[in-house]
């Protein structure tokens, strides 16, 4: 089926990044709970998913990554607790009904990639001003030296939506937050998107969401100068819409590029 | 059943945090990558043979699999026909792994099995393994394996009993090439036979004093010959099926359960001679019975020592042997001390039999209540 997802004012582009035989290391990072609609009093499994295409894989806990592993309900912030080395990676209990937001922030992991790599990286997440740097500096055929954070969310629904509950700002370094309950947007509607970097709206960004019914089948937009977006939903089933931000690291570091990988995830039941 | 699956999640996590425990101390500070469950282990038996094994999430791996060959992963399978739907998918499985030796690429055989997680939040795990012949005078080998996203362990082991190497790869990167040149020659059936005659006669001479002093027991009962061999065949019959059957995976019992009743079979059959001083047919079936126990208990040492996968009824049959040997050498050793020239005495009972007897006993006794963690 295909699904009719409007971009809102910018670029419009369908991304399908098959998996390749070479290893593509630049792969998005999603929170998948148990269970995206719980019952007050149930524990949810925070499993924690690399991969691409929504295709998976687990990664468990390990808390010398964590930075940040916690959810906020309507009493405040609490931690997602867990045990190193297991997957789900977290669990937490669901005090009352209402919409939670579950984070998970981690701490830098290094990476090298051979140029060609990078380069194409780069292109496919929309880092254009970075591979300009690149080309100005010379540096097109050279190895980049990369520490990537990950600064995934996810939207959980316990009882029924209403439009008073809404996604909230965890201060993550780039973040997504839904303007609007997505549990409250009917079949078809528009959900707006908001990305910040270190707190402030990230103009000119690529925002990619994509549903599991067809993950190739992907939407990329560009934010606009308050670091908007708005996906037209369509489709019933989970959603990742995600983001990658890169600067550039001052020498001295063990990295020349530092990324910042934002997601959220939520399921929107069947109509 | 519920014990077993915890167990296995347990090991599989102790697992996990030693790799990552190994990985963290060679890391350096401010690179730790994204390790995800999958990791693989190789074996090479020698020059001859390789054993490469993988365990993973099995829904994750379905999900790629499905995804390539272009079918909807709306739904999940259950884990019993998760094995199934793996065997189905073995030719795209083998499009994105490569065995290589000498840039070669090797063609092995593929056998899918996979455990049910435990509850619901834990998940399905997927034990792959892949075997095959070293192609001869093979000088290195490398591997790749391109279904997962996270980074992995891989370790290589040159033999069942070496400490393995370890190399951390992401998803699709080429390994290494491991040099084969190290590997040592293959083990001999002729040595595996003297090795694990040998280790099973010293499971009773000198370490097993406990199946030394059930022997004795055995052997004090009665002087005569008759009443020995009829104990120790029953005794040997049971221990050699209670062995095999463990071995083999077919019984399992808990050393726990199984050392305390080794204990006070010692201690039945001790007390039983200060009462009884002929051969009686039901004291053969309980020294049978006896006899079974005590054959997982050699099993649970034969499993501690390990088996050579590729001589493995060579290395049982000949263990087993070995303890056969070992309890003759004990009874033949009774029989120079006391039982030749003391037998026939009408002092051999009361002077002999019965001290010795009480001896072994409050041993036993004593091992049952240590075993028993009283």
């Amino acid at each position: 089926m295909l699904r009719r997802l409007i971009p809102s004012t910018w670029l419009f582009a369908l991304i399908a990044i098959g998996m390749s035989q070479a290893p593509l290391l630049a792969h998005d990072m999603w929170i998948e709970p148990t269970t995206f609609s719980p019952r007050v009093g149930e524990i949810v499994g925070v499993k924690l998913r690399v991969g691409q295409d929504m295709l998976g894989d687990p990664l468990p806990r390990d808390s010398s990554l964590i930075k940040q592993f916690l959810f906020e309900d309507a009493e405040g912030s609490k931690p997602v607790i867990g045990r190193d080395g297991n997957d789900p990676a977290g669990f937490l209990r669901v005090a009352e009904p209402g919409l939670l937001v579950i984070g998970y922030r981690s701490n830098a992991s290094a990476v090298e990639l051979p140029p060609e790599k990078f380069n194409q990286y780069l292109k496919d997440e929309g880092l254009d001003g970075i591979a300009a740097l690149r080309a100005a500096r010379n540096q097109s055929g050279s190895p980049a030296h990369e520490a990537f954070a990950r600064c995934a969310k996810s939207l959980v629904l316990a009882g029924p939506p209403t439009d008073k509950q809404g996604d909230r700002w965890l201060g993550f370094t780039l973040e997504l937050l839904a303007e609007k309950n997505p549990y409250t947007i009917p079949s078809g509607g528009e959900l707006p998107v908001r990305l910040t970097y270190e707190n402030r709206p990230l103009a000119g960004a690529l925002v990619v969401a994509m549903n599991r019914g067809n993950p190739l089948e992907k939407v990329a937009l560009r934010t606009d100068k308050d670091g908007r977006v708005r996906f037209r939903l369509a489709s019933s089933g989970m959603w990742l819409i995600k983001a990658v931000h890169m600067i550039p690291v001052p020498p001295g570091g063990n990295a020349e590029w530092a990324s910042f990988w934002a997601s959220i995830t939520f399921d929107l039941p069947k109509m | 059943m519920l014990a077993t699956l915890s167990r296995i999640t347990h090991e599989r996590r102790s697992i996990y945090l030693a790799l990552l425990v190994a990985f963290m101390a060679c890391s350096t500070a401010g690179s730790a990558h994204e390790i995800g469950t999958t990791r693989v282990s190789v074996l090479f038996q020698g020059r001859q043979s390789y054993d490469i094994e993988i365990v993973t999430d099995a829904s994750a791996l379905i999900d790629k699999l499905r995804a390539v060959s272009g079918q909807s992963s709306s739904t999940t399978p259950t884990p019993v026909n998760m094995q199934s739907v793996l065997q189905n998918f073995d030719d795209k499985f083998r499009q994105r792994i490569n065995v290589v030796f000498d840039g070669a690429e090797a063609h092995p055989g593929i056998a899918y099995s996979v455990t049910p997680g435990n509850g619901s939040t834990s998940a399905s795990v997927a034990t792959i393994r892949l075997t095959g012949q070293i192609p001869p005078g093979a000088q290195n080998f490398t591997w790749t394996y391109a279904w997962t996203f996270a980074s992995y362990g891989m370790t290589v082991r040159k033999a069942a009993s070496e400490n393995p190497s370890t190399q951390w790869l992401e998803g699709g990167q080429r390994s290494a090439p491991f040099p084969l040149a190290a590997l040592a020659p293959v083990v001999g059936r002729l040595t595996v036979a003297r090795r694990y005659f040998s280790l099973g006669f010293t499971h009773i001479v000198p370490l097993g004093l406990d199946h030394m002093l059930f022997v004795l027991g055995i052997f004090l009962l009665s002087g005569r010959v008759r009443s020995v061999l009829l104990q120790v065949s029953a005794f040997t019959v049971a221990h050699s099926i209670t062995l095999g059957l463990t071995m083999y995976g077919l019984v399992t019992v808990s050393p726990r359960i199984v050392e305390p009743l080794i204990a006070i079979s010692i201690a039945y059959i001790a007390i039983e001679n200060i009462f009884l001083s002929e051969l009686k047919s039901w004291r053969v079936a309980l020294v049978f019975a006896f006899g079974l126990m005590h054959g997982m208990g050699f099993a649970g040492a034969l499993k501690e020592l390990g088996l050579p996968r590729s001589e493995f009824v060579t290395a049982l049959l000949t263990f087993n042997i070995g303890v056969e040997a070992g309890q003759l050498a004990v009874i033949g050793a009774g029989f120079l001390l006391v039982g030749w020239h003391c037998a026939n005495r009408p002092w051999y009972r009361s002077r002999v039999v019965v001290p010795a007897s009480m001896m072994i006993a409050c041993t036993a006794v004593y091992w049952t209540v240590v075993r028993l963690g009283l």
